[in-house]
C-alpha cells in the first residue's frame, strides 16, 4: 500500500473517531499551551529584571549620599565629614583604575510652573558625562552639554511626565518654565520611561518621568538647598570599563570614600550588576516552580493521551485484527497509527502553540505580569507533545500488531 | 491439489498445559469443492479453520495451499496470501462499524495496492453480486443482520480469491436469512469457487457435497455428502 493511501486510511480513522481523537488532543493541547505560557512567564520576569538595571547601567557604579535626620547630619559634620562631593568625584576618578566616566548629580524636590499649570518634580543637576553615562536621549531637543554646564546657563531638559502635564500637547522647547524665582529655558524633553515603583536596592524609588534636568553649576548657583547642612552631592555614577572589575573598584572606591568622610557611613554604594545577579538567583526557585507546573501539565496531558489509548484498545485491537485478517500487514497497520499519532499530536500542538500564545498574551494585558514568548519555548512545547503523542500512539499499535491476527480478531 | 494439510497438530498452552486443540489432522481440498466441517463444540474446528486461513499456525505438521509450504512464509508473506487467496467470512462479521459498506468491501483491494477508480468498480461489483447494490453508503450498525453478512460476503470475494473459508457463517442468524446466505454460497460455488464452511447444523451442512466430521480434534469421518440438496 503507497504512503498516500495510509495517510488517507488514518486521516479517515480520526474523523471517524471525532471525539476520540479530541479527547486525545485535548492532553496534547493543554500540554502545549501551559507550557509555552509557563516558559513565558519566566522569560518576562528575567527581561523586566533585565531592563530595570540596564537603566541603571550594568557597568555602573552607584554612590548615594544617604537620607540621613537633622540630627544625624549635624552628628556627622561634627565629625568633620562634609558628605558626598565634587572632591569626592575628582578623587575616585584620579585613584581608581579603569574609570570610563564620571558623573554627579544634585537633587532637590520643587515645583515647576508653567503659564497657570504646576507640577512636583525632582530638580537633578547634573555634570556634563551625566547623559552618555545612563544612555540619556532627548525625544526633542538636546540634552545637557558641557558648553550649558560650563557657561552655568539658565535651561533645562523635561521629562515626558512633566512636559503632558504643564504643556499638554504643546511644543515645549524655547518655552520658559519658573521654578522657585528662576526661569529656565526648555532645551529638551525625555522620552516616557517605564516606572518602577520597587526599590531598586538603596536608590529610592520615585516616578523618573517627572524628573528635570538642569547643569549642576546652574543648580548650585540658583538653588538654595533645603538644609544648609546639605551635601553638595546627592550621587555620583562610576562607570567602569569592564565589568568584571566591578567590585575590585567598589572595594577601592569605598576605601577612598571611607578616609575622605573619616569613616562616618553617610553614603552606601549600589552596583546594579550585582543586584541583577542577585536577583536572577532569588527568581531560580520561581522559575523552578513554573517549570515544575509546565513538566506536570505536559505528564497530565500524556497520561491523558495514554489513558484514551488504553480505552480504546479494545476496539482498536479488534480493528487491527479485522485489517490483518483481510491482508493488512504489520507495516499497514503501524504506519496507519503512527500517522494517527502525527496527525492529533500536530494538530493538538498547532492549537495548543495558539492557546499559549494566546494565553501568555492575555495574562500581560490583563495582570501585572510580564510574559515574553522565545520561539524555543514554542519548540520545546511542540516537540515534546509531538514525542509523547507518538510514543503513546505507537506503543499499543506496535503491540496490537504483533498479536497473531485471530488474538487480535478475538480480543476482549 | 488446491489445499494439502499433513499430520497437522495444534496445541493452545493454557499457563502450564498444553491443550491439545488439533490432532494428526490429514485433509486434501480441490479445485471448486464445498465442504461442511461438523463436530460438536470444542472439537478444534475453529482452530482448523484459522488455520486454513493463515490467521494462525500450526503446531505442527504441513500445509500445503497451491503447493506452497505456508510454514514457510514470513508475516508479510502470509499477509498477501489473507489477501489474495482467502476470503474469510466470521459469525460475527467482523465488518469495521465506521465504514460504509462500500469502503468496508473497498479495504482489501487497498491492501492488495490497488488503485482508487478500479478498485471501486470492483467493490460495487461485489456489492451488487451478493444483492446490496442499494445499501452501499450504509454503515453496518445500519444494516441487518443478513445485510451485514452479505457485506462480508462481498469483502471476501471481492479480491476472487482461491478459496472462501465460512466459520458457522450463518451462527448469528434466523433461519429465513441463513437459507438466503446458503443459497447465495450456492450459487458462488456453482460459478467456481471453492467453499469451506463450519457448522454444527445438518440443515446447513447439506448444502455441501462433502462434509468432513470432527470430534475432540481427530478426523472422525470425511466423506460425500449423500444427503446434499439438489
Ligand atoms: N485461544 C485459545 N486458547 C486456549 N484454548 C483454546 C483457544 N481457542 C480454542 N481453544 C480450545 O481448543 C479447543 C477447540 O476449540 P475451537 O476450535 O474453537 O472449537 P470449535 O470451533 O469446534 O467449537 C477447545 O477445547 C477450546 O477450548
Ligand atoms: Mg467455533
Amino acid at each position: 500500500m503507497q504512503f498516500e493511501e495510509n495517510i488517507k486510511v488514518a486521516i479517515r480513522g480520526l474523523i471517524e473517531h471525532k471525539f476520540r481523537s479530541f479527547l486525545t488532543m485535548l492532553g496534547i493541547i493543554f500540554g502545549v499551551a501551559s507550557v509555552i505560557a509557563m516558559l513565558s512567564i519566566g522569560e518576562g520576569a528575567k527581561r523586566e529584571a533585565i531592563a530595570k538595571y540596564q537603566d541603571l547601567g550594568v557597568n555602573n557604579i552607584i554612590i548615594r549620599d544617604k537620607d540621613l535626620s537633622d540630627s544625624e547630619l549635624e552628628e556627622m559634620r561634627a565629625r568633620f565629614s562634609q558628605g558626598l562631593s565634587l572632591t569626592d568625584a575628582e578623587v575616585i576618578k584620579d585613584l581608581v583604575p579603569g574609570v570610563e566616566r564620571i558623573a554627579s548629580q544634585s537633587e532637590l524636590s520643587r515645583e515647576i510652573q508653567f503659564a497657570d499649570k504646576t507640577a512636583r518634580s525632582t530638580i537633578i543637576g547634573i555634570t556634563s558625562e551625566y547623559a552618555d553615562i545612563l544612555n540619556y536621549e532627548t525625544d526633542k531637543g538636546v540634552f545637557i552639554s558641557a558648553d550649558h554646564y560650563d557657561r552655568e546657563l539658565k535651561v533645562c531638559v523635561l521629562g515626558a511626565g512633566i512636559v503632558q502635564t504643564l504643556f499638554q500637547g504643546r511644543d515645549p522647547i524655547g518655552q520658559m518654565v519658573k521654578i522657585e524665582d528662576q526661569w529656565l529655558e526648555v532645551i529638551g524633553t525625555l522620552q516616557s520611561k517605564t516606572l518602577f515603583t520597587e526599590t531598586v536596592g538603596e536608590l529610592a524609588s520615585r516616578d523618573l518621568n517627572n524628573d528635570i534636568f538642569i547643569p549642576l553649576t546652574t543648580f548650585h548657583q540658583r538653588f538654595e538647598p533645603g538644609n544648609r547642612l546639605a551635601s553638595e552631592l546627592k550621587q555620583i555614577t562610576v562607570q567602569v570599563q569592564n565589568s568584571n572589575r566591578l567590585l575590585e573598584s567598589s572595594e577601592l572606591i569605598r576605601n577612598i570614600l571611607d578616609r575622605h568622610h573619616y569613616n562616618n557611613q553617610d553614603y552606601s554604594i549600589v552596583i546594579p550588576y550585582e543586584l541583577l545577579k542577585q536577583e536572577e538567583k532569588e527568581r531560580r526557585i520561581y522559575n523552578f516552580l513554573l517549570g515544575a507546573i509546565a513538566a506536570i501539565s505536559l505528564i497530565v496531558g500524556g497520561i491523558g493521551i495514554m489513558n484514551i489509548m488504553l480505552a480504546t484498545v479494545m476496539e482498536r485491537t479488534r480493528e487491527i485484527g479485522i485489517r490483518r485478517a483481510i491482508g493488512a500487514r504489520k507495516a499497514d497497520i503501524m504506519s496507519q497509527f503512527v500517522t494517527e499519532a502525527v496527525a492529533i499530536s500536530i494538530t493538538g500542538g498547532i492549537i495548543g502553540v495558539i492557546m499559549g500564545v494566546s494565553l501568555s498574551l492575555i495574562i500581560s494585558l490583563f495582570t501585572d505580569v510580564t510574559t515574553f514568548i522565545r520561539l524555543y519555548s514554542i519548540f520545546i512545547a511542540f516537540g515534546f507533545s509531538v514525542v509523547v503523542g507518538i510514543s503513546f500512539g505507537y506503543l499499543p499499535a506496535k503491540s496490537a500488531a504483533n498479536l497473531k491476527p485471530i488474538e487480535s480478531i478475538r480480543y476482549e | 491439489m488446491l489445499i494439502e494439510i499433513r499430520n497437522l497438530d495444534k496445541n493452545y498452552i493454557m499457563g502450564e498445559i498444553e491443550v491439545p486443540a488439533l490432532i494428526d489432522v490429514n485433509v486434501s481440498i480441490k479445485q471448486n469443492e464445498y465442504v461442511a466441517i461438523m463436530g460438536p463444540s470444542g472439537s478444534g474446528k475453529s482452530t482448523l479453520m484459522n488455520i486454513l486461513g493463515c490467521l494462525d499456525t500450526p503446531s505442527g505438521g504441513n500445509y500445503f495451499f497451491n503447493d506452497v509450504d505456508v510454514s514457510s512464509l514470513n508475516d508479510d508473506q502470509l499477509s498477501a496470501m489473507r489477501n489474495r487467496e482467502i476470503g474469510f467470512i466470521f459469525q460475527s462479521f467482523n465488518l469495521l462499524p465506521r465504514m460504509s459498506s462500500l469502503h468496508n468491501v473497498e479495504l482489501p483491494l487497498m491492501y492488495a495496492g490497488i488503485l482508487k477508480n478500479e478498485r471501486r468498480e470492483r467493490a460495487i461489483n461485489a456489492l451488487e453480486r451478493v444483492g446490496l447494490a442499494d445499501r452501499m453508503g450504509h454503515k453496518p450498525t445500519e444494516l441487518s443482520g443478513g445485510q451485514r453478512q452479505r457485506v462480508a460476503i462481498a469483502r471476501a470475494l471481492v479480491t476472487n480469491p482461491g478459496i472462501l473459508l465460512a466459520d458457522e457463517p450463518t451462527g448469528a442468524l434466523d433461519s429465513k436469512t441463513g437459507d438466503e446466505i446458503m443459497n447465495l454460497f450456492d450459487e458462488l460455488h456453482r460459478e467456481g469457487n471453492t467453499i469451506i464452511l463450519i457448522t454444527h447444523e445438518q440443515e446447513i451442512a447439506d448444502y455441501a457435497h462433502r462434509t468432513i466430521f470432527l470430534k475432540d480434534g481427530k478426523i472422525f469421518t470425511d466423506e460425500p455428502n449423500k444427503r446434499f440438496k439438489k
